[in-house]
């Protein structure tokens, strides 16, 4: 028997206490995981959904603080297709729309002709043709959702769009996203000549001097941003806020975690006040029983991390699933914040540790006897 | 020349309380080699204090301990002579819960440089000298008062203790296994030529040691030598 095997033994013979330990440190990791997951996920899953359409730099309103609630005029489009080094504009108005069922659904609206339409992969049905008004190409999952097949009408704003094709992209935004002409869009949110988004594709996007210029070129034209699409978010409040927010959440969530871990182990260590007087007793330093009550936190924080990890991943998953939630945001935790997440529970469980652990070697043998 | 004492008390003295209460009085003592020591008095006189001072439970608050003629002042030194010099028996066993009789005994070798065979023949060897080694796998809750006192004093031995000190082994007990925990413990010292210091309260059970203390309000107020008794028995 070696000091590893008599903290098994010593855990497993005090089930329930173990199990309970167990449970708070995975409760605290899987907490942080999935939400951590989640402040991370919603930024991935927007640059996701750009990158899907090919573009390389992304123009919105400057200043706006809601990412939809800004509007550039459509006529700016021709302009900065001029600037030396763009290849293509298009512009997309987006916007949360009611649709069938009382739901609500992401509806983008794609200028006549832009790059948006030949970039978007199709499952069924078709691209809508240059001149029809009033049809919609619908995103898989919420078509499945709304149990909607082409030739169907979905309902967008009060108004019915006859399903002409179901796209088939990757990212969880555009699988779930309502998709009309640009004219419809704007004609039904009173937002005429006004698209929220411009983007933008480069003649060459690995270009980064080419692609400075550009950016300089559109922001000096009138009150616009223009940013890589892979850090679009990066300056928006409200995401920003989103993110803040759900970050904090996790933070509190590993805090109270860690207390409630805290707590247990002075618990545990405290009522064993006795069992550590014997061990001295019987000749055990302060540092071998130190080492052995850490070695027993070690090990509740290494098996509350790996429960800890099923129990994000399962959360993150749950997450996916809840509609409200699932249809922008497709949580998924990284391995690298899985890795570091279970890395930084066990230092906090083996830290954690030291001081109950201190604490009962502090009291004299014979005080640690007397207490039955 | 004569060997040194195993252990020496020189004006000894214990308070608690900031000095409320007096525990232990200018008590001196030796303890030789393969001695039998029975510490009587009533409850109260200091003798389980003395017998925590005497393994460095206690750290006397005066006075000077000296193993075989060695200053013991530190907690250290006191915890390498519990782990390798000194064995104890308490009267309520003190055994964990959670181990097993063969565990209890070999967490005791923790820290000792015996390999893991090593450890094992020698808990098997000691649960065997004691009359368990048929009860090696069961908890301390699955075992009767005595057997749980013989884990404890398998515990106490596993070491080749040279000083066994007993505080009430048999406190515990019902008369047959107290005479039957006795019994062993004086196999044991007279085998092993082990130093038993042992507390007691019964008068028969003290007379099987061949030296008696004893005690009163924390002073030694008496101390015989009954060679010819202990043989008798």
């Amino acid at each position: 028997m070696n000091h590893f095997e008599l903290a098994f033994r010593n855990l497993k013979r005090r089930r329930a206490r173990s199990i309970l330990t167990i449970l708070g440190v995975a409760f605290a990791v899987g907490s942080f995981i999935t939400l951590y997951g989640l402040s991370r996920s919603v930024h991935e899953n927007v640059e996701r959904s750009f990158d899907e359409h090919g573009t390389d730099l992304t123009v919105k309103r400057r200043g706006i603080a809601e990412p939809f609630g800004g509007t550039i005029p459509e006529e700016l489009i021709p302009e900065i297709a001029k600037v030396p080094g763009v290849a293509d504009v298009a512009g997309q108005l987006i916007t949360f729309a009611a649709t069938d069922n009382d739901d609500n659904v992401l509806a983008a609206g794609w200028s006549p002709g832009s790059f948006y339409w030949t970039n978007a992969p199709l499952k069924a049905g078709r691209i809508p043709n240059p001149d029809e008004s009033k049809v919609a190409l619908v995103g898989g999952d919420i078509a499945r959702t709304l149990g909607k097949q082409v030739g169907d009408d979905v309902t967008l704003l009060g108004e019915k769009f006859r399903i002409v094709g179901i796209t088939d992209f990757h990212s969880i935004i555009n699988r779930n996203q309502v998709i009309v002409k640009l004219a419809d869009l704007q004609e039904l949110t009173f937002r005429t000549g006004a698209v929220t988004f411009l983007s933008i594709k480069l003649e060459d996007p690995a270009d980064e001097a080419a692609a400075e210029r550009v950016s300089a070129a559109v922001e000096a034209m009138d009150r616009l941003a223009v940013s890589p699409s892979e850090g679009m978010l990066r300056n928006d409040s409200l995401f920003g806020l989103l993110t803040a927010v759900s970050t904090s959440m996790a933070w509190v969530a590993l805090f109270m975690g860690v207390l409630m871990v805290l707590n247990t182990l002075l618990m545990a260590v405290l009522e064993r006040t006795h069992e550590i007087g014997i061990l001295s007793a019987i000749g055990w330093s302060k540092e071998r029983i130190m080492g052995a009550l850490v070695i027993e936190g070690f090990i509740l924080s290494a098996f509350g991390s790996l429960v800890g990890i099923v129990l994000g991943v399962a959360g993150s998953k749950f997450l996916s699933a809840v509609p409200a939630i699932g249809r922008y945001v497709a949580v998924e935790p990284t391995i690298p914040l899985i890795a570091v997440t279970a890395f930084a529970a066990m230092v906090l469980g083996i830290l954690g540790s030291f001081y109950p652990a201190w604490v009962a070697t502090r009291a004299s043998p014979a005080a640690a006897l007397e207490r039955a | 020349m004569t060997s040194k004492p195993l252990l020496q008390l020189e004006h000894v003295g214990h308070v608690f309380d900031d000095g409320r209460i007096v525990a232990l009085r200018d008590v001196n003592l030796d303890f030789g080699k393969a001695e039998s020591v029975a510490i009587l008095g009533a409850s109260g006189s200091g003798k389980t204090t003395l017998i925590l001072v005497m393994c460095g439970i206690r750290i006397p608050t005066s006075g000077v301990l000296r193993w075989k003629g060695e200053h013991v002042s530190t907690l250290r030194q006191w915890t390498d002579l519990r782990r390798s010099e000194i064995g104890i028996v308490f009267q309520d066993f003190n055994l964990f819960s959670t181990l097993t009789a063969a565990e209890n005994v070999e967490v005791a070798m923790f820290g000792s440089s015996a390999s893991s065979a090593e450890r094992k023949r020698r808990v098997e060897e000691a649960l065997d000298t004691v009359g368990l080694a048929n009860r090696a796998t069961h908890l301390p809750q699955e075992l009767s008062g005595g057997e749980r006192q013989r884990v404890a004093i398998a515990r106490s031995i596993i070491n080749n203790p040279k000083l066994i000190l007993a505080d009430e082994p048999t406190g515990n007990l019902d008369s047959k296994n107290a005479s039957a925990i006795l019994d062993l413990l004086f196999d044991l010292q007279r085998a092993r030529g082990s130093t038993l210091v042992m507390v007691s309260h019964a008068p028969d059970q003290a007379r099987r040691c061949a030296r008696h203390i004893n005690m009163k309000d924390g002073q030694v107020v008496d101390q015989t030598s009954m060679p010819a008794r202990e043989e008798a028995l």
